[in-house]
């Protein structure tokens, strides 16, 4: 397999942080609550995500091992705080919605895990990869979560209203600890379901091609 | 160690490299940050744009503060409409924290004929503040000339002490308003005794075959908020009625544990200056919390502002008397435009 592809499905599917590793539940469960905060945070861990991976990537053989995780949390703090500035500027209704949960990117554990994990091993493009890769696995479960709980916690989408329908609980810091079980187990039986059958078919596979080959001989 | 090998060695190099990487990002956010600073004008044009959903013209108004319970911030007047913008700060939230709001205020004849809008700027410690809802702020649009009280004619948000402390952002832009552009409005208390605990802007009485029916709005103490009494005085100076309109007690607890000579009015019936004095040993100064007094029952404070309104109401019966002898034929008390 392609390394680009196998890199993009593992940050993706194989090891999303959010439903696989479980990584970065404080914002998670802090944000899910509205569909809108789940997809800026989402993003600007993207954003962040990558650059960090890039930049640690390309300093990977200046920095030293023994100072190297207070290097990365400089660069880290420093991309976060660049990310707090641009939103406050740029998008300022983002930057309210997202509060306190911005400046804590900086303790964000996929952060500092893909650089302790990936980047200090990897050429800078491989670390991009990887940081998009990554960004877009939190993206994509913590909008996915945020609609789930927007929607039925205040009957809206996106803070449009749909439906006078709603349960209050979900959105809520508890509902939303409910919803983000839930949306693992799914995510882990799916995945779980899709590889038995894969080993199956390729275990099929390998079956017709030995008695194939019996015939033959 | 030399300084030579210290210099070759590991650590120098590790010196080296987080001091070039802080120096950087220090760089990196300095330039960055010249860059992106989000100035006080910009933040004024978002707070113009979330009020009017456009960018308006507006000039800039001298500020003054004519209201306790609130602070004015910014004035603006908005020449596209000619309402006035004002950002007022109100006291008496939860945990005395505050509100600050937006609060267009629509003026025309020299006196206030609406609120058009309030929108909650910031707030200091103000837990439920997600409570208050734009059905809420909207509640505001109905003036009827008097301020706005959050247990009277608005829907109930489970944020009380919040909805206070927005209640006095708008009852202070009002004031404001009305003394810098309307017509000026005179305090008639203003040299009366006993005022340190009463909001004299919302306090009134009437004088009805000489006997001064008070309508008394007390300041908040450190815990409870403002009381409504209304207080009968005679000609003889002693207290004929005693009612508490709204009890601005922290909570029902507090409530239950005041004084019951207070709730059933029995403590003051029948009493003057003299005897209110009583009440508290050593005069009208709050006797403090813990100190074994008539009125230490639990709710020390709102106790405190009860009989502080009747030293008030029984004090100054006869300025009252004498405020309608010099209004000529006026005895209504309160507010009164020149």
């Amino acid at each position: 397999m392609n390394k680009y592809k196998k890199i993009s499905l593992d940050g993706l599917i194989y090891q999303n942080p959010t439903f696989m590793l479980v990584l970065g539940t404080c914002p998670t469960l802090g944000l899910i609550s509205s569909a809108f905060s789940s997809m800026g945070m989402g993003l600007t861990v993207l954003v962040v995500l990558t650059l960090s991976n890039m930049i640690i990537s390309a300093l990977r053989k200046v920095i030293p091992n023994a100072v190297r995780i207070p290097c990365y949390i400089v660069i880290i703090a420093t991309l976060v705080t660049f990310a707090r500035m641009f939103l406050e500027k740029f998008v300022p209704d983002l930057y309210d919605s997202l509060g306190g949960f911005l400046a804590l990117i900086v303790v964000n554990c996929i952060i500092l895990g893909r650089a302790e994990a990936f980047a200090n091993k990897h050429n800078v493009v491989e670390s991009a990869v990887d940081g998009i890769a990554n960004g877009l696995g939190f993206t994509v479960a913590l909008t996915l979560m945020g609609i789930i709980c927007e929607f039925l916690g205040k009957g809206a989408l996106f803070g449009l209203q749909i439906m006078d329908f709603k349960i209050g609980m979900l959105a809520k810091p508890a509902g939303a600890f409910l919803v983000y079980g839930i949306c693992i187990a799914v995510f882990v039986y799916v995945i779980d379901g899709f590889e038995r059958w894969r080993r199956v078919k390729a275990n099929k596979l390998a079956r017709e091609n030995m008695l194939s080959a019996k015939e033959a001989a | 160690m030399t300084a030579k090998q210290f210099f070759k060695g590991e650590a120098f190099k590790c010196l080296i490299a987080l001091l070039c990487v802080l120096l950087v990002s220090g760089v990196f956010l300095t330039i960055m940050n010249s860059l992106l600073a989000v100035t006080e004008q910009e933040r004024f044009e978002r707070a113009i744009n979330k009020i009017y959903g456009k960018n308006v013209k507006t000039e800039a108004v001298a500020v003054e503060n004519y209201n306790d319970s609130a602070t004015i911030d910014e004035a603006y007047k908005v020449k596209d409409d000619g309402n006035y913008l004002i950002k007022a700060t109100g006291k008496g939230g939860f945990d005395n924290g505050t509100v600050t709001c937006w609060v267009v205020v629509n003026v025309s004849g020299g006196t206030v004929k609406g609120i058009d809008k309030v929108v909650i700027d910031s707030n200091k410690g103000q837990s439920y503040i997600g409570y208050i809802n734009d059905k809420f702020l909207s509640g505001f649009s109905e003036y009827k000339g008097e301020y706005f009280n959050p247990n009277e004619g608005f829907i109930k948000t489970g944020a009380t002490r919040s909805a206070t402390a927005i209640c006095n952002a708008v009852n202070a832009s009002i004031d404001f308003v009305n003394a810098k552009f309307g017509n000026v409005a005179v305090d008639i208390y203003e040299n009366f005794d006993l005022t340190e605990y009463i909001n004299t802007k919302q306090t009134s009485h009437e004088i009805t075959d000489g006997n001064v029916v008070y309508h008394i709005k007390t300041k908040g103490h450190t815990m409870p908020s403002e009381f409504t009494i209304d207080v009968t005085v005679n000609s003889a100076g002693a207290i004929t009625d005693y009612n508490i309109v709204v009890n601005g007690s922290t909570s029902q607890s507090y409530t239950d544990k005041m004084l019951a000579g207070i709730l059933d009015k029995t403590l003051f019936i029948g009493k003057d200056f003299a005897g209110i004095q009583a009440i508290l040993n050593e005069g009208i100064t709050y006797p403090g919390d813990g100190k074994d007094t008539l009125i230490s029952t639990g709710a020390t404070q709102s106790n405190y502002l009860c009989v502080y309104a009747a030293a008030f109401a029984t004090k100054n019966y006869d300025k009252c008397l004498n405020a309608a002898d010099d209004g000529d034929e006026n005895t209504e008390g309160g507010q009164e435009n020149e």
